[in-house]
């Protein structure tokens, strides 16, 4: 099995679909020459040249716009959004017309768009440049929407989301784009709207997304030396959810701690926190936790931006709280 | 903030424990659930289990009487201040509570005991302990939760269902002094001052009658040669014999309330036990649910518990009825005190051999007298009178209630 980094498993799978398919292409700010603000694209355009690698004007709104009527049009179009942040200026786009038309049509159009966005704390990028606001997307019906946390994930999910004839909102995480990991030798789709036990265990669930994947996994060792067996599910897929491997691994363990690096308030796990306790609760023997950044926009500065967003020590003493050990 | 120990409630209507001895002293590190003192209540001793892991930084009440709620101790880190403890007055109205009474928030308000009562008399429980306390039948009111803000957890479920807290160990004082007078009051014999002294009040009707015991005595004997490793007694005949009328009868297995006459739905029969430290009433479950044997098993452990002190709180609740049996002596009858809040309680007598008619013959039969006590305020004479007879016609004839 080769070993990809975040970052080369998302190119691999542009990359790959693009060269098994003239309908996939994709465009925007900076992705050619540059190879995009991440280098996720680099070398792309020495590929595909710049009719299917294309640079955008800075007008998010536009080319999610742009990005849509290709995708009605019949193509495939993957559309990069430098910084989650600016998903804001795209929103009008994608919540009013990608997440309706298909509705509104009775089914004559369909929209298979992608739209890649990234963010995350962990650099000092400010309160600007590394919101988590997956949440929002997750509110809106007509939206998919994907938060991978691995290599293996976000290749084989991205493959999903492009022939997916959904838009989907596909959320990476900036600080997860050098990690390695194995992947297959071709690529296996994975399919949108199925979580993943990264570890299994008896006395706690944490579901966690993006790099919170990483530090519940952490927390769950430390937790393991103490003897505490924790549970690490990916949900992977936030909307469609798939609710049933979540209840399940809390029927089983009983006790619940959602883990992501947004903020806590009407972050994604309180709706994972409701699901749960409608459909386990009488499986219950503790309150659900929930581990998040501070209600606070993100500082500049490392120690302040270290005191807002979680990481493994908070989702550990999450993890003690619910089996009554803090 | 060092962490207050608090005098725990044990069990239901417990409203003072007495210190007995300490396990750990001051300065000595203690780990959560390490046992800390030996508690004597009215009903057991038991030890109490730490809630909290740190030094015992100190004990407020060496030993004695102290009323649940409490502080009696702290633990904390090293070095750590202790607060001042204001000797605490009992409970504001903590009245006795029988096992089914609903608890008034003024009774249950009492910060930290343990006991996972809020102060709204709600029981604080996770919703998978109160579908297990539901699935099992046990009452989540007695017991003892372990989670944050003491709220009751799988767990203690779990250990309630396995028979609570480890008994004292052998080596544990006994309380009962022996001979020499005076005898200073142990908490059991107050508990049973108190209770009969309540029962005085209560206005009570005897009625009596006479079984014919042969059919008793056959069975006894053929399930004791078919099975002689459950000895079966006529005590667990008359145990599935009551449970039996009381369901026939149910406005018998009632207990009389302020405002409403609760009826029961199982026949929770209590049997009147001499211990060595005292009267005390172990609590057979469900007895109209079980076979002869079953009721035998549990008997005997029960019996043999409550003759060694090993008694946990709850095997002495719930139950609905007292057989009080003193037919191994040579008592040919007797009228039992009521054990509140139960409506009734039937004291048996000898069997012996008396001379009866039949049939215009005069004939000898082994004859024991049952002398049924009842609450009127909660049973009139006729459906009494009615659950005496099916008492009567179900020992003459077992096989009716078998």
């Amino acid at each position: 099995m080769p070993e990809l980094t975040y970052r080369e498993a998302v190119r691999d799978a542009l990359s790959t679909a693009m060269r098994q398919d003239d309908d996939v292409f994709i465009m925007g700010e900076d992705i050619a020459e540059m190879g995009g603000s991440m280098g996720v694209t680099a070398g792309m355009l020495d590929e595909f040249g710049k009719e299917r690698v294309r640079n955008t004007p800075i007008s998010e709104m536009a080319l999610a716009g742009a990005a849509i009527g290709a995708a009605m049009q019949g193509m495939r179009p993957v559309a990069e959004i430098m910084y989650e942040d600016f998903m804001t200026l795209a929103a009008e786009q994608v919540v009013n017309q990608a997440a309706k038309l298909r509705y509104m049509s009775g089914g004559q159009l369909t929209v298979p768009v992608v739209f890649r966005t990234q963010g995350g704390a962990g650099w000092s990028p400010g309160a600007q440049h590394a919101q988590q606001l997956e949440a929002w997307f997750v509110h809106i019906p007509g939206l998919k929407v994907v938060f991978a946390s691995t290599p293996e994930d976000v290749r084989g999910l991205l493959w999903s989301a492009i022939y997916d004839d959904n838009p989907v909102v596909f959320f990476e995480h900036r600080t997860l784009y050098p990690i390695k990991g194995n992947v297959p030798q071709e690529i296996e789709p994975i399919p949108i709207g199925r979580a993943r036990v990264h570890r299994e265990g008896e006395d706690v669930t944490v579901i966690a997304t993006g790099r919170l994947v990483h530090e519940s996994l952490r927390a769950a060792e430390e937790a393991e030396g103490e003897g505490i067996s924790v549970e690490v599910v990916d949900p992977r897929t936030l909307q469609p959810l798939d609710e049933e491997t979540l209840v399940s691994s809390v029927k089983k363990t009983n006790r619940a701690v959602v883990a992501h690096e947004a903020v806590t308030r009407m972050g994604f796990g309180a709706e994972v926190a409701a699901v749960l306790q409608y459909q386990a609760f009488d499986w219950l023997d503790a309150p659900i936790e929930r581990v998040g950044a501070k209600f606070s926009p993100l500082p500049f500065a490392p120690v302040m931006e270290n005191f807002v967003v979680p990481h493994a020590a908070d989702v550990l003493a999450a993890i003690k709280r619910t089996v009554g050990k803090a | 903030m060092a962490t207050e120990v608090i005098l725990p409630r044990l069990g239901q209507g417990m409203e003072s424990g007495t210190i007995v001895r300490w396990l750990k002293s001051e300065g000595e590190p203690v780990e959560k659930g390490e046992p800390l003192f030996e508690l004597d209540t009215d009903k057991v001793t038991q030890e109490v289990e730490a809630e909290a892991a740190g030094v015992l930084l100190k004990i407020a009440v060496a030993e004695g009487e102290v009323p649940v709620g409490q502080t009696v101790a702290f633990i904390g880190a090293a070095g750590e201040d202790v607060p001042e403890v204001a000797p605490a007055s009992p409970e504001p109205g903590a009245g006795h509570r029988g096992p089914t009474e609903t608890a008034s928030p003024a009774e249950t308000s009492v910060p930290g005991t343990g006991l996972a009562e809020s102060s709204n008399g709600r029981v604080k429980a996770s919703p998978l302990a109160r579908r297990m306390a539901r699935e099992r039948g046990i009452e989540l009111s007695g017991i003892r939760g372990t989670g944050p803000d003491g709220r009751i957890v799988a767990e203690d479920v779990e250990r309630a269902e396995a028979g609570g807290p480890s008994p004292a160990p052998d080596t544990a004082p006994r309380l009962w002094t022996g001979t020499g007078p005076p005898v200073p009051l142990t908490n059991i014999r107050k508990t049973i001052a108190r209770r009969l002294t309540e029962a005085w009040q209560i206005p009570v009707f005897q009625l009596q009658a006479s079984a014919d015991m042969t059919r008793v005595n056959a069975l006894v004997a053929k399930l004791r040669e078919r099975d002689p490793e459950v000895r079966v007694t006529v005590t667990d005949v008359l145990t599935k014999v009551c449970a039996h009328a009381l369901m026939r009868h149910p406005e018998v297995n009632a207990e009389f309330g302020e405002d409403a006459i609760v009826i029961h739905s199982h026949a929770n029969v209590g049997l009147a036990v001499a211990a060595p430290q005292g009267l005390v009433v172990p609590v057979i479950q469900r007895a109209e649910e079980m076979p002869l044997r079953v009721i035998a098993r549990h008997r005997s452990d029960l019996v043999g518990r409550a003759r060694e002190n090993k008694l946990r709180a709850e095997d002495l609740e719930g139950g609905t009825f007292t057989i009080s049996n003193l037919g191994m002596y040579a008592v040919e009858s007797f009228t039992a005190v009521l054990n509140p809040p139960q409506a009734a309680i039937v004291a048996v007598g000898a069997t012996e051999e008396r001379v009866v008619p039949d049939q215009g013959e005069m004939v000898v039969r082994p004859m024991m007298t049952l002398t049924a006590t009842f609450d009127h305020r909660a049973v009139d004479g006729a459906p009494a009178a009615a659950f005496l007879q099916t008492l009567k016609e179900s020992l003459e004839d077992p096989g009716l209630a078998l």
